[in-house]
């Protein structure tokens, strides 16, 4: 049973910091024209005008945690031997996400089938989620790039959340989703909201129906005559720069990277995020690389989040159509019109072939 | 008409070349993307207005074979660099040279119509009209322009085989280059460092500034990234991110042009190219040296006096 | 997994003997320091570890060492990155950390009553060794074992000591070779494929299973097509650059498999059903 919650505008920072109260908040905020999701503090100010910059996996998926710590022992009267002990820290405070989109949301979602439904799963990712409380804000319509309805997704689902909002008449209205959000609503400052209801589901059914699907009913499938192809891959991704921006904005990128870093005695391991399109993702010591080139690159990266991981997951897609990709691109590359190619139910491998190219790096 | 020229050229040299690089629409009316061209017909997709922003001279070290490539003035700086380092073979480079007055900051138009959607953008000879759900607004390009459009002292390439309309003469003052910098050296030390501090806060390393970058060489060899020598951590903090800064900024001395692309791309809009420029400065005034400006030049850190003209060493 | 409920989290060793097998591989037999989790390790031959050196990194080999025998587990290193490079200074008594077992393993059961042809290049007899070790502790369950095994010299050849026990066991026909001829070699030379192709083994009833370097393993491949051996009866392990060895850093990836949690023990036949980056 849904709990119906309104919420009046000038009453957010007071909601925050109740939120704040047992707990870490990460809201988006305001810095200059910029919108960063941020540990949330007073002085911040928070606009949820438009999608962060950022989307707010760094909230329960750090871009950089310790792993664990190591310190190198001696014994004094045994000076040859070197002993070191570990230490793991698996405490993390309660936290909200608040103010993210349906689409940051559900990119939570994707995360959680690799890293915590499977035998080996990642307890500090584990243990952040469950003490995360993911409050979403539905959009009142599309921005430049997204395309959520094509992937599954949409402008007021609910998948992921714990509580979503809606702007209506000068305010929220708010829903509870889980038993988390239950708790959440209970807050002093949540008015009732059921007499806000029908207009926020209008509100969502009018986004809804605004947000761009590029994939045409009955296109659901790769082809894979034209995935396995080296001119069609050449083709689409020549103006790529490998930079790596689209994953470090992607809501359902994980990819990451072990380092060790240490100061004499003591050390850290921590574990960062890295990226697919990076040339030495996959460089091995010897160095033979199996993605030498940016076109395999890419390849891999559309192919793990359209083709791979709905293969191992049910249909499940590891993309959510936040658009991010797309709008902060440095040469616009547009990850929603390749898959269209791909899915094309006449796709053909020989309308890219040109007689004079070669993939560049 | 200088779209219409522009795509004749391209015709023209196409079966010379691999292919010709140049722009076209991009994934909505606020956007172009860059087009390889490789058949005359793909040579009608080609777009020139203001939003074609991008430094299409970068991708030319990588190319194997014999290319060509549209340019604007800023752009050619870039291959003029190129000539002076070796990077490029220019017999393997045909040069389309565009004539521009100025491009748009996407980032700046987007504010200036609060961030709504944009419905369509139309150009007209100095200002961009833009269509959103509340209705049209235009503006003067000049006024939704990036830094170094309102200070170009080269809006005609400075090298090329083609030209797609009448040159131009620059009619910003030359002082204006680096004004944005001397306000940043009339401020204090404390006020330098707290603002630097806290627009690098929001960096996430994505190194879209670095791949963007048209002189940066090291890329793929990063010191952010590579373990030998292993002088940067994978850490997010503030001075892990500003050693990759400094860094970067320090290996670009007398040799950035200038182009902008890497503020145009930084995702968190960050004024990365303010270091770049102060360094820029501090080279021209030691060295009296401009980067990809004559082809003909020495770059200052390809050569070594024993007695710099302006450099006062302490006498032994 | 070393019963840690956290995959990062590394059991500590220590080094109780260092091999130099060759001028660049080194053997090293660790012992955990918990006494407890040593006794109660259980790993299958073909499973791969995690080998830490605190302060540098995390480097992946297989256990060489058969399930048979757990006085110790041992990895062979060769000499090549930061982290082997790093793991060559370790000398008997220091500590290392280890995250074992990962990865799937040689599917021994399915092999019992057949023949078995090893065909290993260099160190890529680190991961067949733990197999022939365990095949000759059970010997009665296979048919005849058949062992090709080349380096480029003789002294890059590994488990020198090892190779004599098994040219000298009669129910073992073990067939070396070096790539050229060499002082004081007397035995056979040319490169494994070629030897491969003039032993001519039958495929009749018979698992293949090959590790060494890209090239040889290219050329053993085919050969082993000609000599008509099925996809399903051809075993190979392979290597990637890993990271986490559970499947969740994305970087070891051949389609939705990673080489770290599905391989990296794969037959011809399963590597030809999932898309390559080639």
């Amino acid at each position: 049973m849904a709990e119906k919650g309104y919420l009046p505008k000038e009453k957010i920072k007071e909601f925050v910091e109740a939120l704040g109260k047992d707990a870490t908040v990460f809201a988006p905020c305001l810095e200059g024209d910029t919108i960063v999701f941020r540990e949330y503090a007073a002085g911040k100010e928070i606009s949820l005008d438009r999608p962060a910059n950022t989307p707010p996996k760094g909230a329960i998926y750090p871009q950089c945690e310790t792993l664990l710590s190591f310190e190198f022992k001696k014994e004094a009267d045994s000076p040859q031997k070197m002993d070191v002990e570990l230490k793991v820290n698996t405490d993390f405070p309660k936290a909200v996400v608040f103010g993210g989109r349906p689409c940051d949301a559900r990119g939570f979602t994707v995360i959680d089938r690799v890293f915590v439904n499977t035998d080996t799963a990642d307890p500090y990712y584990k243990k952040r989620r469950e003490n995360t409380t993911i409050v979403t804000k539905c959009c009142n319509g599309p921005v430049a790039g997204c395309f959520c309805v094509g992937v599954g997704g949409g402008p007021a689902v609910t998948e992921g959340s714990d509580v979503v909002m809606t702007e209506v008449d000068g305010g929220y209205y708010l829903e509870a989703v889980t038993d988390k959000g239950k708790a959440v609503m209970s807050l002093p400052m949540i008015q009732d909201g059921a007499s806000y209801e029908a207009k926020a589901k209008q509100a969502n059914e009018k986004a809804t129906a605004a947000v761009r699907n590029p994939f045409p009913a009955g296109a659901d499938k790769i082809s894979g005559d034209l995935f396995d192809s080296g001119d069609f891959w050449g083709r689409v991704i020549d103006k790529c720069l490998s930079c790596g921006a689209c994953t470090f904005l992607c809501p359902t990128c994980y990819c990451f990277n072990i380092t060790d870093e240490q100061a004499i005695t003591t050390g850290e391991r921590i574990r960062s995020w890295d990226s697919c399109m990076f040339q030495h993702f996959t460089l091995e010591t010897s160095g033979h690389n199996p993605r030498p080139v940016k076109h395999k690159r890419f390849r891999n990266r559309v192919g793990h989040k359209f083709y791979y991981y709905p293969e191992k997951y049910d249909g499940a897609i590891a993309c959510t159509g936040c658009g991010r990709c797309i709008r902060y691109c440095p040469v616009s590359v547009d990850i929603s019109e390749i898959v269209g190619y791909l899915r094309d139910p006449k796709a053909d491998p020989k309308e890219w072939a040109a007689e004079k190219k070669d993939a560049k790096n | 008409m200088s779209t219409q020229k522009l795509k004749e050229i391209i015709k023209q040299v196409l079966p010379d070349v691999e292919t010709v690089i140049c722009w076209q629409d991009g994934f909505d009316k606020l956007n172009v993307t860059p087009i390889f061209i490789t058949s005359p017909e793909q040579a009608d997709k080609v777009v020139w207005n203001p939003l074609c922003a991008q430094n299409l001279a970068s991708y030319l070290p990588s190319q194997k074979k014999k290319v060509a490539v549209a340019v604007k003035g800023c752009d050619s700086r870039t291959i003029v660099q190129y000539m002076q380092e070796g990077l490029i073979d220019r017999d393997n480079v045909v040069i389309i040279g565009i004539p521009c007055k100025g491009v748009v900051s996407k980032k700046k138009v987007q504010k200036a119509i609060g961030n709504e959607p944009v419905e369509d953008v139309t150009f007209t000879d100095g200002s961009v009209k833009v269509k959103t759900p509340s209705g049209e607004k235009t503006f003067a390009i000049a006024d939704v322009c990036p830094g170094k459009c309102a200070s170009c002292q080269y809006p005609t390439p400075i090298v090329y085989d083609h030209l797609t309309s009448e040159a131009i003469k620059s009619d910003k003052p030359a002082e204006s280059v680096y004004a944005d910098v001397a306000e940043l050296e009339g401020k204090t030390l404390e006020e330098r460092k707290a603002y630097f501090l806290g627009q690098f806060d929001k960096c996430i390393r994505c190194y879209a500034c670095r791949n963007a970058c048209p002189m940066c060489v090291c890329q793929d060899s990063c010191i952010a990234e590579t373990r030998e020598p292993h002088w940067i951590t994978q850490k997010l903090s503030l001075d892990e991110k500003l050693m990759f800064h400094m860094i970067h900024s320090l290996h670009l001395a007398g040799r950035c042009v200038e182009c902008g692309e890497c503020e145009r791309v930084c995702p968190m809009e960050i004024p990365v190219a303010k270091l770049k420029k102060k360094i820029n400065k501090e080279m021209r005034d030691l060295f009296d040296y401009t980067p990809g400006v004559n082809p003909e030049d020495k770059p200052p850190m390809y050569t070594f006096n024993v007695d710099e003209a302006k450099i006062k060493e302490h006498k032994l | 997994m070393t019963g840690n409920e956290n995959p990062y989290l590394p059991e500590l060793a220590t080094v109780t003997k260092v091999i130099e097998e060759t001028p660049n591989i080194k053997s090293f037999q660790v012992v955990f320091n918990d006494a407890e989790k040593m006794k109660n390790f259980k790993f299958e031959p073909g499973q791969v570890g995690q080998l830490s050196v605190f302060g540098v990194g995390e480097s992946t080999f297989v256990i060489n060492s058969p399930p048979t025998r757990m006085e110790y587990l041992q990895f062979s290193v060769m000499k090549a990155g930061e982290v082997t490079t790093a793991l060559h200074g370790i000398y008997e008594g220091d500590v290392i950390g280890v995250r074992a077992p990962l990865g799937n393993w040689f599917p021994y059961n399915d092999m019992k009553g057949k023949n078995i042809l090893f065909i290993g290049g260099g160190i890529g007899l680190a991961p067949l060794r733990t197999l022939i070790l365990y095949m000759l502790d059970n010997r009665a369950d296979y048919k005849d074992i058949t062992i090709i095994y080349g380096s480029r010299t003789p002294p890059d050849l590994c488990y020198k000591d090892e190779l004599k026990e098994w040219e000298e066991r009669s129910d073992v026909n073990l067939i070396l070779t070096v790539d050229n001829e060499f002082p004081g070699w007397e035995k056979r030379t040319g490169f494994v494929p070629t030897v491969l192709k003039e032993e001519a083994p039958k495929a009749d009833n018979t698992i293949a299973i090959t590790c060494g370097p890209p090239i040889m393993i290219k050329f053993v491949l085919e050969g082993l097509a000609q000599l008509q051996f099925p996809e399903e009866n051809i075993i190979t392990t392979l290597e990637a650059r890993m990271k986490c060895g559970i499947g969740l850093c994305g970087r070891c990836n051949l389609g939705h498999k990673y080489i770290c949690k599905d391989g990296p023990v794969f037959s011809l036949k399963q590597l030809k059903e999932l898309p390559s980056d080639e």
